[in-house]
């Protein structure tokens, strides 16, 4: 299944870049993820994760991994990631390119292209790809409220201090109910949702750490 | 025999009585299981991790291949192969469970027993398993390709090559003056019946036996393989078969992993163990069928007669290859249908790919070579600019050529040889039952009014009945009620009815007093199974047999108890009587209930009708009580076992309109012409043909398995399967019946099951493209299924061009 899109976020491409850096900010904003812990050396770009979503038919604990490779700063990486749960697998590749559309945003267009094996693929394929885009477009808004909680207004700041992090280098949880979990408020929608997390989640990742270097 | 007798099932399954296998044992006591499917569609098993599970309460088993030979060695080898060929030389079937690696999504990986299904499936949610993904081989262009392989040890992804001549069709065709060639595919899909798979096992520590339940197409072949998985003689096995929401062919693939694991579950726990599949794992653990690639190469003569025919077939066997290679040998013989193509050739490919396996679906092959050879036939008329009825007339096997042998050898091992038919008859009803010659007229009438209306016709033949045998048992209780049974299943074909009729016209008893059992083995544990149109050809004529031997020693004993000559005697209604005899006359007639306590001499009397059987009532003393040769009992059996099988043939036509803007293809009138040789039951024979043309309308216009480039089933659900509904379905079909009895069987009849499915994909193709031959500029239809999108990208590119 093949993915594109791209979303534009409305901060300055330094401000993107820095809170990106911050495992603490993604586990805070990616849709449906708990747990987000480095793996290999620092500068490895090397993430396992865990992701906890669904509604109805389609629910479940996904494991998951990332790692980047070809970064060009500002440009472009390429992101591999692998998932697997009760409800399914996902492998994806996802290109991910950066640009500045103007002054004080930054955009972040992606090119996926996904494997969704089991249950998942059968049965929610054909809606994936627009969720998946819809999801997308979540995170991108956490992202923004996460590197700047006054554009939301009565929104708490997104990133905590983590007493995780302080008893386990390099583990990131996210903190309960505040931007973990998909925030659509159709449930139908959020099901199918689900099975496209771990799909998303590949694009943001890579999005995401691809302002890393 | 011939009569509307309506179907004894259909009050209970109306009302909601049928008793399926998930209606066995809904005691809380039963344990329910689940089964953890590959997500992939290739792949190797690193490691499988089922630790998790080992705590979660309610768990009983949980099973990996690991397991298997420790609890019955046998259950570790691969599944059965079920019928093997020479030329299949590289066969592969699966493990129960997948040892090392998996070769299609679906592919059961591991198996969980718990008390009850949410936690059976919560812990098939807590396996872990870790995957080496593959590249997966789909579609074949990519196993012909064999860039990658689905086993590492079948070169080229070739299962099987298999080439039958007669003639020399190259030669025949490079000197014919005309020559066309023709290349078409047809796509997957599947039987779909709406009861999936499930079985049921106890196993009796008491007795050391077991009892399963199972809905299958064949009884017998289940529990001889559950024998021989778990190392039991076949003594110890009883198989039941309720009855069965429908099979279509998926259900004669046997025996499923679930169907050894439940048994062996059943035995290891001592718990009586269930399991019922949902609607997902029907789509990606069970069998398609259909998907083919042909290239075809034909020479003819002016008038449009074969002269010779060259065919290619590349079939999509899937991943495994338990059932053989009955599909393609199907295509490849009766792709010939009703006609002599006096030198042919065919070759075909039977070729490894990561989906799921194929084995036969309803028509089995032929709705594939029927597709072939009717295309082919619509071509000739299309090149030569003649009539296609025409062209197709200069081509039949004529009434007296029968026994018409073709000279190949057909899926029974036996010669594809034609025992009877009349292929011009039929095309003379169809021809007024569909008003061919006045269509042309109507088409022009409509074209003028900007609309597309198209017909297209097409023939086949079917070989039914194949053996090797059938039997059945027939028993005249004490009450005069009779009991038959046979050992092949019944999935809804109205066996019930049909085997009553046969019974209560042979033997002379009301139709109300017969009682039909099938598929169980304790009744009779000799049998083959429900496939290939065959169970009323066989079944229907060892019942018949049965029957008459009951007769036989109906008109014996009741002849000595008369003291009349058994000449003398009939049976009306149940009552032996004297023929001519005044009915109120004393000691002219006795009834089969007295027959049949007289037929069993006894020592002990239990009321007031089994006195008279006793030894001071009845019995010559200078004789012994069971005279030599005979037996105890008024009971009859016998066993039908034909030399090869009988072609029953047929005719549809369907009239279509295209719109011309949505290109929405819309179904006008279908016409069946239907030769089944005698009828038992005309209205079940008309049931049967709805259902298949409703069950065509599918395959050739909705149903596909969408598999992405990755092997994955994207619409392995009701919601994105299209299946007709009966607002798919043309309102009326019109049937007429031709008759031509076969010389086979006693009864005369052929089968009848499949048949209205297979023109289907043929016939529709031929309609379209007649109706968009009315608008400019017209293209051949070489790929079915055809949906309305692909209609109109059709049109689209023909235009552009």
């Amino acid at each position: 299944m093949k993915i594109s899109g791209s979303n534009v976020v409305d901060q300055p491409v330094d401000k993107v870049w820095e809170a990106l850096l911050d495992p603490r900010v993604l586990v805070a904003t990616i849709p449906g993820c708990e747990r987000l812990e480095a793996t290999g050396e620092p500068g490895d770009h090397a993430y396992a994760m865990t992701v906890t979503a669904g509604v109805a038919a389609i629910k479940g604990t996904y494991q998951g991994a990332c790692s980047l490779s070809d970064l060009q700063q500002h440009e472009s990486l390429t992101m591999t990631l692998q998932g697997a749960g009760a409800p399914g697998t996902v492998d994806a590749t996802v290109q991910v390119r950066f640009s500045e559309p103007a002054p004080g945003q930054t955009e972040i267009a992606y090119d996926a292209d996904a494997v969704v094996g089991g249950m998942v693929g059968g049965v929610g394929q054909r809606m994936l790809s627009s969720v998946s885009k819809r999801m997308a477009g979540e995170f991108f808004a956490n992202v923004g409220r996460a590197i700047d909680p006054s554009a939301s207004a009565g929104s708490e700041p997104m990133v905590p201090t983590n007493p995780d992090e302080r008893a386990m280098p390099g583990v990131y949880t996210a903190p309960a109910k505040s931007g973990g979990g998909v925030s659509s408020r159709d449930d139908f929608l959020k099901g199918i949702v689900v099975g496209a997390g771990l799909v998303v989640l590949g694009v943001v990742v890579g999005s995401v750490f691809g302002r890393r270097r | 025999m011939g009569q509307k007798v309506q179907r004894v099932e259909d009050q209970r399954f109306l009302r909601g009585h049928g008793r399926y296998v998930d209606d066995v044992a809904v005691d809380a006591q039963t344990l329910h299981a689940a089964v953890l499917r590959s997500p992939h569609a290739h792949a190797r098993i690193v490691d499988i991790d089922v630790s998790a599970v080992l705590d979660l309460e309610g768990v009983h088993a949980v099973w990996t291949y690991e397991d298997l030979a420790e609890l019955s060695p046998p259950m570790a080898e691969p599944l059965p192969l079920l019928i093997p060929h020479p030329a299949l030389t590289h066969g592969r079937t699966q493990y129960a469970l997948a040892k090392d690696e998996v070769n299609y999504m679906g592919e059961a990986v591991a198996f969980v027993v718990a008390e009850d299904r949410y936690v059976a499936e919560d812990a098939v949610g807590l396996i872990r398993v870790e995957y080496a993904v593959l590249p997966p081989v789909v579609g074949i262009p990519a196993a012909r390709a064999a860039e990658r392989l689905v086993h590492d040890d079948v070169p080229a992804n070739l299962g099987a090559r298999l080439e039958q001549n007669v003639g020399d069709a190259p030669a025949a065709i490079a000197s014919a003056p005309h020559r066309l060639a023709l290349d078409l595919t047809v796509e997957r899909s599947a039987c779909m019946p709406m009861e999936g798979r499930g079985t049921v096992a106890r196993w009796d520590p008491d007795l050391n036996r077991l009892q399963a339940w199972t809905s299958t197409q064949t009884s017998t072949g289940v529990r001889a393989a559950l024998a021989v998985k778990m190392g039991l003689d076949l003594g110890q096995v009883d198989v039941i078969t309720p009855d069965v929401g429908g099979g279509f062919g998926v259900k004669i693939n046997h025996p499923w992993p679930e169907e050894l694991l439940v048994p062996l579950a059943a035995r290891v726990l001592g718990r009586t163990v269930k399991f019922t599949e949902d609607r997902r794992e029907h789509f990606i653990s069970t069998a398609h069928e259909r998907g083919q690639e042909q290239h075809i190469e034909v020479g003819f003569d002016d008038d449009g007669r074969l002269l010779g025919l060259d065919v290619m077939l590349w079939h999509d066997h899937g991943a495994y290859t338990p059932y053989g290679l009955i599909v393609p040998i199907i295509t490849s013989t009766q792709l010939l249908g009703p006609y002599k193509p006096q030198n042919y050739r065919v070759v075909f490919e039977s070729l490894y790919t990561n989906t799921v396996m194929v084995t036969p679906y309803r028509g089995a092959g032929r709705p594939q070579a029927c597709y072939a050879m009717e295309r082919t036939m619509d071509a000739i008329a299309s090149y030569l600019g003649k009539d296609r009825a025409e062209v197709r007339a200069a081509n039949f096997i004529q009434p007296d050529e029968f026994p018409y042998d073709h000279g190949l050898i057909f899926q029974d091992g036996r010669e594809l040889e034609y025992d009877s038919g009349d292929y011009p008859a039929s095309l003379e009803k169809l021809k007024t039952l569909v008003g061919w010659d006045e269509f042309p007229a109507f088409q022009a009438e409509m074209a003028a009014q900007g609309r597309r209306v198209g017909i297209g016709l097409a023939c086949y033949v079917e070989g039914t009945g194949v053996g090797p045998y059938e039997g059945a048992h027939v028993h005249i209780e004490t009450s005069g009620k009779v009991k038959v049974a046979t050992g092949l299943t019944t999935q809804g074909q109205g066996h019930a009815t049909v085997f009553a009729q046969l019974v209560a016209d042979e033997l002379g008893v009301r139709f109300e007093d017969v009682e039909v059992v099938t598929g169980d083995t304790r009744r009779m544990p000799y049998a083959v199974g429900t496939f290939a149109s065959r169970a009323a050809v066989m079944s229907g004529s060892a019942i018949h047999l049965a029957a008459k031997r009951a007769k036989e020693k109906v008109l014996k004993i009741a002849a000595d108890a008369l003291e009349v000559d058994e000449k003398d005697l009939q049976i009306v209604d149940g009552v032996v009587s004297v023929v001519g005899a005044p009915p109120d006359s004393v000691g002219a007639s006795i009834d089969l209930g007295t027959v049949s306590v007289l037929s069993n001499p006894l020592r002990y009397a239990f009321d007031e009708a089994s006195k008279r059987a006793t030894q001071f009532q009845v019995g010559d003393p200078g004789k012994p009580p069971v005279p030599e040769d005979e037996e105890p009992g008024l009971e009859g059996k016998d066993f039908y076992s034909p030399e090869r099988a009988t072609f029953a043939s047929g005719m549809h036509a369907v009239i279509v309109e295209t719109d011309p803007e949505t290109a929405e293809i819309t179904i006008l009138k279908y016409a069946v012409v239907h030769d089944c040789g005698n009828l038992i039951n005309p209205m079940i024979v008309e049931g049967q043909i709805h259902g298949g043309v409703a069950q065509g309308v599918g395959g050739a216009l909705y149903e596909r398995m969408a598999y992405d480039e990755s092997g994955q089933l994207l619409n392995a659900s009701f919601m994105d399967f299209l299946m007709p509904y009966v607002t798919e379905v043309p309102d009326g079909i019109d049937i007429d019946h031709l008759e031509t009895p076969s010389p086979l069987n006693p009864l005369g009849i052929k089968g009848a099951g499949e048949a209205g499915v297979i023109p289907s994909a043929a016939v529709f193709a031929a309609a379209i493209e007649d109706a968009e031959r009315t608008a400019s500029p017209g293209f051949a239809i070489t790929a079915m299924p055809i949906s309305p999108s692909e209609l109109f990208a059709l049109r689209r590119s023909k235009e552009s061009s």
